[in-house]
């Protein structure tokens, strides 16, 4: 009798038990697939960042009427950009098979974000495409905002640009992301990222830093409080500190 | 259906009719309508309907109702007035004098309509902007535009009470010599030269740039007659023709004085106005800038010299011109912060500043 009352407690444990496992499992996947998946949305988002800035001399061009950058060569140079970052092809995402590199949501969210940037140059082509105008302030922040709020909008993910000191107050960095922010600044340039489970576990936040170019420093450089073209003051920052993050928020499911 | 349920909807259809409450004056006025229908293509019909009950219009009532106000605006821009599209963290914005003018009166629509009002810009070709009106795709248009031109006026259009008194047009220059030459004609009466010259024959034998259908071409149409007239899309476009020293030539810009002052003191430093001897700038005419509505929207009219009445009562309207003249600022902030979204599939598809050319009209 006591053997048997043995025997049915350990099976009932050792089922428990795998059990629990199988439940750590599943989390443990789906917080690897959520965070890979916002470090691809992240290095979408910089690499849509790149393009624009690589078109500034012809978005500002006060020659030219037509500028000929469309939506679809936007994104031809988004796709190209992000392969050289990530090896991932978008074009061929539909077909790839999901994997830890590619994970389902991934496949699902990066051509949303491809779409909502799409939409972004799509509205900005009046402003683009005036002769006569030079600057026009479409600038890799304006489309990154742009792009993350219509990206946001439309999915259950967010995208936020954020920095310490931003010059559009709706980019003001939370309590969380001003201390990795700090946290940031003192660490030299890398390709690090911070991934933490925030919310009691219940959503997963990524934070890739971003950090100043060469090109930037016309407007964020020295010396530090002239007015820049757009009229605000400059940050006095060098080629390599740290410019901000995009903050890529996932909640999980199944937790 | 059978022959009684068609009676019983008749029935009913009665019933109805009486429960509404219909009145004996209504009655007669759908008797005279119902006449109207067997009459169609009698005008005096609908005279005689006119008659019976005048269609009052009401314009603020239909804002109220569609919860937006369809306004106009130059795409050329017309700094500081109103700037060039630009973009935003927020989308593309407008922004300028006339911009923060048109929020005031959207705030003030909004109050009167107990509801959020939004205003949907229609950024258009200047000289389009009395068409659209004309065609009731606006509901008013805003952009520098003089109340007391002595030109003829626009049929079945009207303007409001003035919202910029200062403006009014002058002329600038980029050559020190024609900027002499207009000096030295500008010399006060002297024995070797008695009398002075009228202001408009001081640009004797120069090339004059002026934008097509504003106030500046009806200005050198009347007075300037020994110039040579070229004819410019947009002030960018003068602007563009003279430093390329293309062909026409161009000696001088004339436009809308404190368009041009914003130009020469803050983006063509190498342009300046022109000048009397005692080096006070040159004014050709005076001019009130003023909102453009229909003739016969006599409610919004009377509304919007409200708006206009009542800020420049508070000092408001001081306020804006110091703010948007005379202040050190940069618009692409102002654009980010207070600008105005505008209706992408109401602006001009790509707009380009335009040309010049000769008025071989002349």
């Amino acid at each position: 009798m006591r053997t048997g009352i043995l025997m049915v407690t350990l099976m009932v444990w050792g089922l428990l038990a795998w059990g629990v496992t199988d439940v750590h499992e599943a989390l443990a996947v789906e917080r690897a697939e959520a965070e890979e998946t916002a470090r691809l949305l992240a290095k979408l988002i910089r690499a849509g960042r790149l393009v624009i800035d690589q078109n500034q001399a012809v978005i500002d061009d006060v020659h030219k009427g037509d500028k000929g950058f469309t939506p679809d060569v936007f994104e031809q140079q988004l796709i190209e950009e992000f392969r050289k970052e990530t090896t991932i092809d978008l074009r061929t995402l539909a077909t790839a098979p999901a994997s830890i590199l590619i994970p389902p949501l991934a496949k699902e969210l990066l051509p949303a974000f491809v779409l909502a940037s799409k939409e972004v140059v799509r509205d900005a082509q009046v402003v683009i495409n005036q002769r006569g105008i030079g600057y026009k302030n479409f600038i890799p922040a304006t489309y990154g905002s742009q792009a993350a709020r219509r990206f946001t909008s439309q999915s259950h993910v967010r995208l936020k640009q954020t920095t310490l000191q931003p010059r559009n107050p709706k980019n003001e960095p939370d309590e969380y992301e001003a201390s990795v922010l700090k946290w940031l600044s003192g660490r030299p340039n890398a390709e690090a990222y911070v991934s933490e489970l925030t919310e009691r576990g219940r959503t997963l936040r990524v934070v890739m830093p971003i950090y100043y170019a060469k090109d930037c420093l016309k407007c964020h450089g020295e010396p530090k409080g002239e007015l820049d073209i757009s009229g605000y003051p400059k940050e006095g920052a060098h080629e390599g500190d740290l410019a901000g993050a995009i903050t890529v928020t996932v909640p999980l499911s199944a937790r | 259906m059978g022959h009684d349920d068609r009676d019983s909807v008749l029935t009913v259809s009665r019933r109805d009719f009486s429960a509404a409450g219909v009145s004996a004056p209504s009655r007669a006025l759908l008797g005279v309508a119902l006449i109207g229908l067997l009459l169609q293509g009698c005008g005096l019909v609908y005279d005689a309907l006119q008659y019976v009950a005048p269609v009052a219009t009401d314009e603020l009532g239909a804002i109220c109702r569609r919860q937006r106000v369809q306004v106009g605006m130059a795409v050329e821009p017309f700094r500081p007035f109103v700037f060039p599209a630009i973009g935003t963290d927020e989308g593309s914005r407008v922004t300028g004098l006339d911009v923060e003018l048109v929020r005031h009166i959207v705030d003030a629509l909004s109050r009167q309509c107990g509801h959020p009002v939004t205003p949907v810009l229609h950024l258009v070709r200047f000289r389009d902007l009395f068409l659209h009106l004309s065609e009731g795709k606006l509901d008013l248009f805003v952009s520098a535009v003089p109340s007391n031109m002595p030109v003829r006026a626009w049929a079945g259009f009207a303007y409001s009470i003035p919202y910029f008194q200062h403006g009014g047009l002058s002329g600038i220059t980029r050559r020190p010599d024609v900027a002499e030459r207009i000096r030295q004609r500008l010399q006060p009466p002297s024995e070797a030269s008695p009398g002075t010259i009228a202001d408009a024959q001081v640009l004797a034998g120069l090339a004059v740039a002026v934008q097509d259908g504003t106030a500046s071409q009806h200005y050198a149409a009347a007075n300037l007659k020994d110039s040579r007239m070229v004819l410019c899309d947009s002030l960018p476009a003068a602007f563009e023709s003279a430093e390329a020293s293309a062909d026409p030539a161009i000696d001088v810009i004339l436009g809308t004085r404190p368009v041009l002052e914003y130009m020469v003191t803050r983006v063509k430093k190498e342009w300046q106005l022109l000048a009397r001897a005692d080096g006070k700038p040159l004014f050709l005419t005076r001019a009130q800038y003023a909102v453009v509505m229909s003739e016969e929207s006599y409610r919004l009219r009377w509304f919007v010299n409200t708006v206009i009445f009542r800020l420049d009562e508070s000092g408001q309207l001081e306020r804006m011109r110091a703010r948007w003249l005379d202040e050190p600022y940069a618009f692409p902030r102002r654009a980010a912060v207070e600008g105005l979204p505008f209706d992408v599939e109401k602006m001009v598809s790509q707009y380009s500043q335009g040309a010049c050319r000769a008025d071989r009209a002349r």
